[in-house]
């Protein structure tokens, strides 16, 4: 039970930082390099390949660093951790490191970014275009690794300029608006989340005289009172909760999804948005316990409302890519959902159902992208009758759709199953609302399938659309594989995640006691049942 | 504090000695200097000289040294600011070397000859150590600039802006010259160091008046709101290598100035400014910033940017106890903010080249385009203002706000940090806006020119200068600490 998360593992390589820092010099090389350039390269073949190959280094690098870790005896900590002065009189460090719950998500990220590069479809600036998805996957990867809060809030901030360009150069015709909705909506939620950090820091070095941006020590170190947690806490969950988005904070999705080109869309909605519950779990939880509980509540009904509402207004929508955005916010609901409970099931469910996510949107949207590039509609009604016009393309759709509605034998049954098990026991009226979603889910899902595919075809709309070709079936194979993999042996993924996982959870309850003894008398009493009792339910689990 | 003149406080007035001669002697020769560069290298060596001369004579910098009997300082906060004006003043002679003409400028000998008397004037100002040198300095400061504002004529605005800032300044001056005659009437001394023992002393009133009367008159020049109201005029109407002199040193100077002021004089006063210095701070980075988002003209953006930025340094200042390392963070915002803010005029006056005579020369749609028409200037200009609004991949920028803001929370200024992070988000928008028309929009069809965009055609060691300063963007916002480091030290003797 003392062993704690953050004892780390230690390796001589340093293999995250080579897959921090290969996307970005990727990047450079295909910025500087006149090789790459417009008019030597007019197809922008030159450059897909070289970014192509540049993205299966971090793909390969992860997949060694995962087998590396298997090997390691104790899992569940933090390994491969590399540590370096960065500004050492603030206490800011290079500080990287890796456990089941990143993972989780770098390998998502890893897989989709090749992928992404090869089915982007642009018509100028080709070059410009990967290398800001190069630097875009550096960005999410350093997200994913940042043991600093520091270097979390660069990475975090610098997702922002290549996707900015990403959206604003190759995105729609109200693109400008969708970036500036995009930016402003990001940049107010992470600088309150800035002077949160400062405030931890600062009050962590006038209690203790350590002066650290490092988590691990900020975790063992920090004692703040239950008011200040709720505050710090909410600033940090405002931020992840922008990016998630957590409803009331979705507003900008739709805008974005509209107008931004497919690869940005499949960046966006398939790693970017995780990488929000990923700093709820990463940070915002335990530097913050007693916070997260008593504003816990509140997210988790915003969550729940998320999922319905998401679920109802998908339903609801003619365009192909709202319906898709307005369905993310549904089923990303769940993941929330999960993260709340706090049990250890749940937290191993709304991870590995952000993977899942990860990889349906994914191809849901590339597949998406392949329909509307060829007709630049994205009406629904102007589709339908698709199937026997595009058999290929009509079998992968239901793939994914499929998928979406969490049917079993697909990944997303796994992880949506996990969640609700895992919430149930101690959020079960949330879990029960939230398992309504399930239902609304195929509802609009498989209507969405059935307008687009069956009923009258148009020939004159769409008598000219050509089925998949075998490049594009292609790139859809991984997914499609990785769809029905995770479906029918989650644990192979389930399996990295869960020690991280048990092991956090036993370090942040461990957190939460400790600053409960210490401030008794201030404590705010949670949702209904008296935080007592639920430390003692905590204890008996932790014990058994 | 040595009665005797001796020669080594000679040879540290060296750098003012060599701008004066060099002042001199462009005035002088300006008649035989008739090919383009000339001028530019004259001045150029002065300055450089003088950089030579402070480098060759750094060891004699310490900390509390003071020369000619109580006037001018000779420390490393002295010397750190004198270095960082003259380089940023060698950026702007390079700005001038083709802009001059292009912005209106006539007769550019007296440009040089003026610039280096106010650039004299600037060294002896982050150098006083008493009241009356501290005048003396703001005022060859200011009568220079307000020259230099007046250089081009053929400027629709130049003539308007150097009466504004004539009129306003040598207001403000006055106000300062009441404060400081107020002060030596409480203390009955000029020594900024004897000053604030004596004023433990004395009724509060004095202090306070005195301190308002100061302030008025320093604030001015650093640009704070509510005497903020020159600068957009000033800056869009001035030449355009002196409104970045103005927007990077000139800044720099002032709130050198008041950190020396309000650390040597005020400090054991803190409750009696820091209610007035945080409105300040407030007012400015709010209107700073609010204001700028309707602005179209680069130059008047870029303007009020620089007022919300003179906001943030304001909440530096709160945090000026030597606990909280408020004027360390400071330093390193001013040399990071001087990089990012003089290339950004710098690609404005290359953009609104030959169009100083027309009153939209610096509009926002020039810059439609940029990035197919001259992919290197939009790229630079991108990273500028990135940083500028804290962005990554400006992370200098990023790194500069997080220094005050961290001092600002540490000294308990929460709520004050607060406003001023969310109006740099604020900000986002106006910076943002000329990465739209560099990059997201076509480059304009204009009727009667000709439809193939202009390639800006940029002087060699304007080019080394914008690279200078998009590596130093970069470089000091990933490598931050050793900066940091020479700023804690210079700053250290301060408190």
């Amino acid at each position: 039970m003392n062993e704690s998360f953050f004892i780390m593992g230690e390796s001589d390589i340093d293999i995250l930082s080579l897959l921090i820092a290969t996307p970005l010099l990727g990047a450079l090389l295909l910025y500087i390099l006149p090789f790459f350039s417009d008019r030597d390269d007019p197809t922008g073949r030159r450059s897909r390949i070289f970014s192509f190959i540049i993205t299966l280094i971090p793909l390969s690098l992860s997949f060694i660093a995962l087998a590396a870790s298997r090997g390691m005896n104790n899992p569940g900590v933090i390994q491969f951790v590399k540590r370096v002065n960065w500004i050492p009189q603030l206490g800011i460090s290079y500080f990287v490191g890796i456990d089941g719950i990143s993972f989780a998500l770098l390998l998502l990220t890893v897989v989709l970014m090749p992928l992404v590069i090869l089915s982007a479809q642009i018509s100028q600036k080709r070059r410009a275009f990967f290398a800001n998805l190069l630097v875009v996957e550096a960005a999410m990867i350093g997200t994913l690794l940042a043991l600093d809060l520091f270097l979390f809030y660069v990475f975090w901030e610098l997702m922002l300029a290549p996707m900015y360009f990403l959206i604003g150069i190759w995105g729609g015709n109200k693109r400008i608006n969708a970036t500036l909705k995009f930016v402003v909506y990001t940049v107010v939620g992470s600088v309150l989340m800035l002077i949160a950090m400062l405030y931890l820091v600062w009050s962590t070095y006038r209690t203790t005289g350590v002066l650290t941006f490092a988590t691990d020590q900020l975790l063992a170190l920090s004692s703040l009172t239950a008011l200040e947690q709720i505050w710090l806490f909410s600033a940090f969950a405002i931020a992840f909760a922008i990016k998630v988005p957590i409803f009331p904070f979705h507003t900008w999705m739709a805008d974005v999804y509209t107008e931004a080109p497919t690869a940005a869309l499949v960046v966006s909605s398939g790693i970017m948005i995780k990488l929000g519950l990923y700093g709820l779990i990463r940070f915002a939880y335990p530097m913050f316990p007693i916070g997260a509980q008593v504003v816990g509540p509140i997210i988790v009904a915003l969550a729940v409302f998320g999922i319905l509402y998401g679920a109802l207004v998908a339903w609801e929508q003619g365009d192909l890519r709202r319906l898709l955005a307005f369905s993310s916010l549904s089923h990303l609901g769940f993941c929330v959902l999960g993260v709340f409970a706090f049990e250890t099931i749940s937290l191993t469910g709304a991870i590995f159902q952000a993977v899942c996510h990860g990889i349906t949107a994914a191809g849901l949207f590339i597949l998406l992208g392949m329909l509307t590039d060829q007709t630049r509609s994205r009406d629904i009604s102007a589709y339908g009758g698709l199937t026997e016009k595009m058999p290929r393309f009509a079998f992968v759709l239901l793939i994914f759709t499929l998928s979406s509605v969490a049917l079993p034998l697909t990944n997303s049954f796994v992880g949506e199953f996990l969640i609700l098990i895992g919430s149930f026991r101690v959020l079960p009226l949330a879990t029960a609302l939230a398992s309504l979603g399930v239902i609304f889910g195929a509802v609009y899902m498989l209507s969405f399938y059935q307008k687009l595919m069956f009923g009258r075809f148009d020939a004159a709309k769409n008598g000219s659309l050509r089925d998949l070709s075998l490049a594009q079936a292609l790139i859809l194979v991984p997914l499609m594989v990785l769809v029905f993999y995770l479906g029918i042996f989650p644990s192979s993924l389930l399996s990295t995640i869960e020690p991280s996982v048990v092991s956090y959870r036993t370090a942040v309850i461990l957190k939460k006691q400790r600053v409960v003894e210490s401030t008794p008398e201030s404590l705010p009493v949670a949702s209904g049942r008296s935080l007592e009792a639920r430390l003692i339910d905590q204890q008996a689990v932790l014990k058994g | 504090m040595t009665g005797l003149i001796s020669y080594s406080a000679f040879s540290q007035v060296l750098p003012l000695i060599i701008l004066t001669v060099g002042a001199l002697l462009t005035l002088l020769f300006e008649v035989f200097l008739k090919h383009e560069w000339r001028k530019e290298i004259l001045s150029a060596t002065a300055i450089v000289a003088a950089v030579g001369a402070y480098a060759t004579n750094s060891a004699e910098f310490e900390p509390h040294k003071i020369l000619f009997s109580g006037h001018l300082y000779a420390d490393p906060f002295a010397l750190f600011f004198s270095l960082f004006i003259l380089v940023v003043a060698l950026a702007v002679i390079i700005l001038g070397i083709r802009g001059l003409a292009q912005e209106g400028v006539e007769s550019s000998g007296e440009y040089h000859g003026i610039f280096l008397f106010g650039l004299v004037g600037a060294l002896v100002l982050v150098s006083a150590a008493n009241f009356i040198t501290l005048f003396l300095g703001l005022e060859i400061l200011s009568m220079a600039l307000y020259a230099l504002c007046a250089s081009a004529p053929g400027r629709p605005r130049s003539s308007e802006s150097a009466l504004k800032y004539f009129l306003l300044g040598s207001f403000s001056s006055v106000f300062l010259l009441y404060g400081i005659a107020l002060l030596y009437g409480v203390t009955g001394t000029f020594d900024l160091v004897s000053i604030n023992a004596r004023l433990i002393n004395t009724d509060s009133y004095s202090p306070m008046i005195a301190f308002l009367l100061i302030a008025l008159g320093l604030l001015f020049k650093l640009g704070a709101v509510p005497f903020h109201f020159w600068i957009a005029d000033v800056y869009q109407g001035s030449p355009t290598p002196i409104t970045a002199f103005m927007a990077c040193a000139v800044k720099a100077a002032a709130a050198a100035v008041v950190l020396r002021v309000i650390s040597g004089v005020f400090a054991d006063l803190h409750g009696l400014w820091s209610g007035m210095i945080a409105c300040c701070a407030v007012l400015t980075m709010v209107v700073g910033n609010i204001v700028a988002l309707q602005q179209r003209s680069m130059k008047r953006m870029l303007a009020f940017s620089s007022v919300a930025h003179a906001g943030y340094l304001l909440v530096g200042v709160l945090a000026i106890g030597p606990q909280y390392g408020g004027a360390a963070a400071i330093a390193f915002y001013l040399v990071t903010y001087a990089a990012m803010t003089f290339g950004s005029f710098a690609v404005v006056q290359i953009v609104s080249a030959g169009q100083a005579s027309k009153k939209n020369s610096d509009d926002v749609s020039r810059f439609q385009g940029l990035s197919s028409t001259n992919p290197f200037l939009a790229a630079c200009m991108a990273l500028f203002l990135f940083s500028l609004a804290g962005l990554p991949p400006g992370v200098s920028g990023l790194v500069a706000k997080f220094f005050i803001f961290s001092t600002a929370v540490r000294a308990d200024y929460v709520i004050l940090s607060v406003v001023g992070v969310l109006m740099s988000a604020v900000s986002c928008y106006y910076y943002l806006r000329v990465v739209v028309a560099m990059y997201f929009m076509e480059p304009p069809v204009v009727a009667g020119e000709s439809s193939v965009a202009p390639r800006f055609d940029i002087p060699l060691p304007l080019t080394a200068v914008l690279v200078f300063a998009a590596l130093l963007v970069v470089v000091l916002g990933l490598f931050p600490a050793r900066l940091f480091e020479v700023a804690q030290q210079v700053t250290s003797s301060l408190l």
